[in-house]
């Protein structure tokens, strides 16, 4: 072997020597980044009160909850998936843990049972799509309509309240010195806790790595001994069990079951995910990614209230940033 | 021979004269000169680098040249893009089909310029009569309404050349159109090719496979490190001449010396594997220290056998044992756990995950020996492997974080073999381990094969190119439709005996 011509290192790839390296990823999360420090002081100078302690912390509050659903959207899409049943499933597992909390169970037992909600429906989504072989597509948005109608079929529509210290979850903070600094919210902790963890998992575990395999070739990772829907099922598992802690997080902020809410939720995530650089062709994302993408959204939405723009504006500038971005991506010739 | 350059013209249709092109980094073609007759068809050669692709993508107008000149039909010409190089009459097909499988043959062919009645609607019944006129001109007779899934690999490309010569194009470019077919559908791409060099069409055909130059090429030119080395009448060179200029370098053997002794010792019995309409009663043994050659026509079922024995595809009855023992085979999970792997012929779309790593397709079917505790990855002996393996097979790359897109096609499949070696799998079996592949980085293959070999492994070798199969194996199993035809000693048998039973005429 040692025979081989020995040709510079760099005539190994002439044949495609348009495609973008492993470095220009670093690339994009720094354009990313920079994007969110540039919202935020365009926001401060402009925004009365937006650069406020008070405002700082209710933006990370907010920002929460879609951290939290575009983390475990993530992992799906990178495995080639999507799941549209996140926003049911945040109203069906609330309202399941309020009733659980009502019917005299002690609060965390009945917040538990909320997030096992959510592991089930996402073992229900994993078995469809593994086993019935449906489409993700398809299996989540049945999923979706199926979980929002029982939720309703239980409370009748109604907003139930939830015994008083049910709310301690999502409206209690820590470290807390008065007025000035009113402490860091529950659900902020929750949301760096997870991301951390499930950063972790996902760019330094096993289970990370089959993730990104499945999603860049299923079938080279089938035939290299990958249990290709056991990572399936796990990975729609994780958004079900996010998707049930939003949903009991938003619960104890409003003290009641509401089995209206969080219509529509699952497109800001998987918005944040998108922003962050997750493509959904599968293969590519990152925690990191869609935290950043979270938090542009976040910003946005924060920003232009207090700038005096209404939610239809809103909407609009999201919805045109998510273009933006995927566009920029696209330019670049990241597959 | 004798009808060969009876159409051609001598007159010179299309020149190239010291092209140029570059990528960051690299200089792929460096002051290249060809040029190309009416009525020929022309070989270009070279190793996997060495800018035919390049240069092929420059005259079908994927990329414009940085410097020199092209001349098409006595004219300096620039093609800003693929519309307008097949619109003046160059056309190009790749290796890889660019066909719809849904619709079909004359939708296929048509498509984009769809003839529409007065009514604005599709004109099915003229679209049909044109397929079958262009599809007569390469003399061949297929019903233009059939969809393209339905065919087998060999009529979709006869309808991709259908639809490049219903462009009027005047200069067609073949990228390898030999690589997915068999010995007698390979006869039947060079009639047609015959067909159209008769009717005046220049062809360009790239090949891999210099034997089968023989029968069709008038002239052959080399490309080495970016650069034209030279054009000749094929007549006029020799085979091992062609390879010297190729590589810079004598290569004096195809194959290298024998290196495994089988031994006596069985490591794989196959015992009645059946699986309905594709594989029948199939049974044989594998030695430790063996290569093991299955040769057989396309569709009698050579990968689905070794499919079968990797679990990747169910059986309905038969066993496996490996050292005497029945192994289960529901998945390739199992296989891979006995020690047994299966490196596929489609390597990007079967064998790598091609947007990830090196380091990371390497270590992708034995994640488990570079963790920590709790399935946690470590970085630092992820890339330790890597750098061993890099070393070992001589696997040519920039950095061991290099995305496995980049590399070129032997590389590619360097890092196949490298993550089924990490896994130290006993049985190998490797399915068509050298499309595709330049012949330095082929003797490099064989030599890796050779070696596994040795080294007590048990190899099973799944061809269509019978000299391999001759050159390399000990034995060879040859399929017809599924069934085993002959069980043959590769010492005493001949390419034709292998034919014959391959074709059921034995």
């Amino acid at each position: 072997m040692s025979e081989m011509p020995t040709e510079p290192i760099e005539k190994a790839r002439p044949e495609s020597p348009e495609k973008a390296g492993k470095s220009g990823l670093a690339l994009d999360r720094f354009i990313t980044f920079a994007a969110v420090i540039v919202l935020f002081t365009f926001f401060s100078l402009t925004a009365r009160n937006f650069f406020t302690m008070r405002s700082i912390l209710s933006l990370a509050l907010q920002t929460s909850t879609i951290t939290l659903m575009g983390i475990g959207v993530t992992f799906v899409i990178i495995t080639g998936g999507i799941d549209l049943s996140i926003g049911s499933v945040v109203a069906f597992s609330g309202t399941i843990a309020v009733i659980a909390a009502r019917a005299g169970l002690p609060i965390w037992l009945s917040m538990v049972i909320g997030l096992c909600v959510g592991v089930v429906t996402g073992l229900l989504n994993g078995l469809m799509i593994t086993r019935l072989k449906l489409p993700p597509f398809i299996a989540t948005l049945g999923t979706m309509m199926v979980t929002r109608g029982v939720a309703l079929t239980i409370t009748n529509a109604n907003a139930w309240p939830a015994p008083q210290d049910f709310g301690k979850l999502g409206n209690g903070t820590v470290f807390g010195t008065g007025p000035q600094f009113p402490g860091i919210p529950y659900p902020v902790l929750i949301m760096i806790a997870v991301a951390l963890i499930f950063g972790f998992i996902l760019s330094r575990t096993r289970l990370g790595r089959y993730t990104y395999a499945i999603g860049s070739n299923q079938e080279a990772a089938r035939l290299s001994g990958i249990k290709v829907n056991q990572v399936k099922m796990i990975n729609y598992v994780f958004c079900g069990l996010l998707s049930a802690l939003v949903g009991i997080i938003l619960a104890s902020r409003m003290v009641t079951s509401q089995p209206n809410s969080a219509t529509g939720y699952e497109m800001n995530a998987i918005a944040s995910a998108v922003i962050g650089g997750t493509s959904l062709m599968g293969g590519v994302g990152t925690v990191g990614g869609t935290v950043i993408g979270s938090f542009i959204i976040g910003i946005l939405t924060v920003g232009l209230t207090m700038a005096g723009a209404n939610y239809f504006m809103q909407q609009i500038v999201i919805g045109l940033v998510v273009i933006g971005a995927v566009t920029v991506d696209q330019l670049r010739g990241r597959k | 021979m004798e009808a060969k350059s009876a159409s051609s013209t001598h007159e010179v249709i299309l020149e190239v004269e010291n092209v140029s092109k570059s990528f960051p980094g690299v200089k792929a073609l460096d002051g290249v000169s060809f040029d190309l007759r009416r009525g020929e068809v022309h070989a270009l050669v070279g190793e996997n680098g060495a800018g035919k692709s390049t240069l092929m993508k420059i005259l079908s107008g994927v990329y414009q040249p940085d410097d020199g000149i092209i001349r098409y039909k006595g004219k300096p010409v620039t093609f800003s893009d693929v519309t307008q190089a097949r619109k003046a009459g160059i056309a190009i097909i790749y290796q890889e089909l660019n066909l719809i499988p849904h619709l079909s043959v004359a939708a296929n062919i048509f498509i984009g310029r769809e003839p529409l009645t007065r009514f604005g609607t599709l004109d099915e019944k003229r679209m049909n009569a044109d397929a079958v006129a262009m599809l007569a001109r390469l003399n061949v007779a297929l019903d233009p309404t059939i969809k393209l899934n339905q065919l087998p690999v060999s009529k979709q490309q006869m309808v991709e050349i259908a639809k490049a010569i219903s462009f009027d194009s005047e200069v067609l470019i073949m990228d390898e159109p030999t690589s997915a077919l068999t010995e007698s559908e390979i006869n039947e791409l060079f009639r047609i090719i015959h067909t159209l060099r008769d009717q005046g069409v220049a062809i360009i055909y790239i090949s891999h496979r210099l034997d089968e130059l023989k029968h069709i090429v008038d002239r052959i030119s080399i490309f080495r490190d970016g650069r034209s080395v030279s054009t000749d009448d094929y007549t006029a060179i020799s085979m091992g001449e062609i390879v010297n200029r190729m590589v810079g370098r004598k290569l004096e053997n195809k194959f290298p010396p024998k290196q495994n002794v089988p031994t006596t010792e069985k490591i794989l019995e196959v015992r009645h594997i059946v699986r309905k309409g594709v594989l029948h009663d199939i049974s044989f043994d594998l030695y430790r220290g063996e290569i093991l050659g299955i040769a057989g026509l396309m569709g009698a079922g050579r990968s689905e056998l070794g499919r079968a024995i990797f679990g990747a595809d169910p059986i309905d009855s038969g066993e496996v044992l490996m050292n005497g023992h029945k192994l289960s085979l529901r998945s390739p999970a199992d296989a891979i756990k006995a020690g047994i792997a299966y490196l596929s012929e489609n390597r990007k779309e079967e064998g790598l995950a091609v947007k990830m790593t090196l380091a990371e397709n390497v270590t992708m079917a034995n994640v488990l020996e570079i963790c920590r505790r709790f399935g946690v990855l470590s970085r630092g002996q992820e890339i330790e492997v890597t750098q061993r393996y890099v070393k070992s097979l001589n696997i040519r790359t920039p950095r061991l974080t290099q995305i496995v897109n980049n590399l070129s096609g032997g590389n590619q499949q360097k890092v196949v073999v490298a993550k089924w070696l990490f896994c130290d799998s006993k049985i190998l079996i490797f399915d068509e381990p050298t499309r595709g592949i330049d012949v330095g980085t082929k003797y490099a293959i064989y030599e890796l094969i050779g070696a596994l070999a040795r080294e007590g492994r048990g190899v099973i070798m799944i061809s269509s190119d019978l000299p391999e199969i001759l050159g390399l194996t000990d034995r060879v199993l040859v399929l017809h439709e599924g069934k085993l035809a002959a069980t043959l000693t590769t010492a005493q048998t001949t390419q034709e005996e292998i034919l014959n039973y391959a074709a059921g005429v034995a």
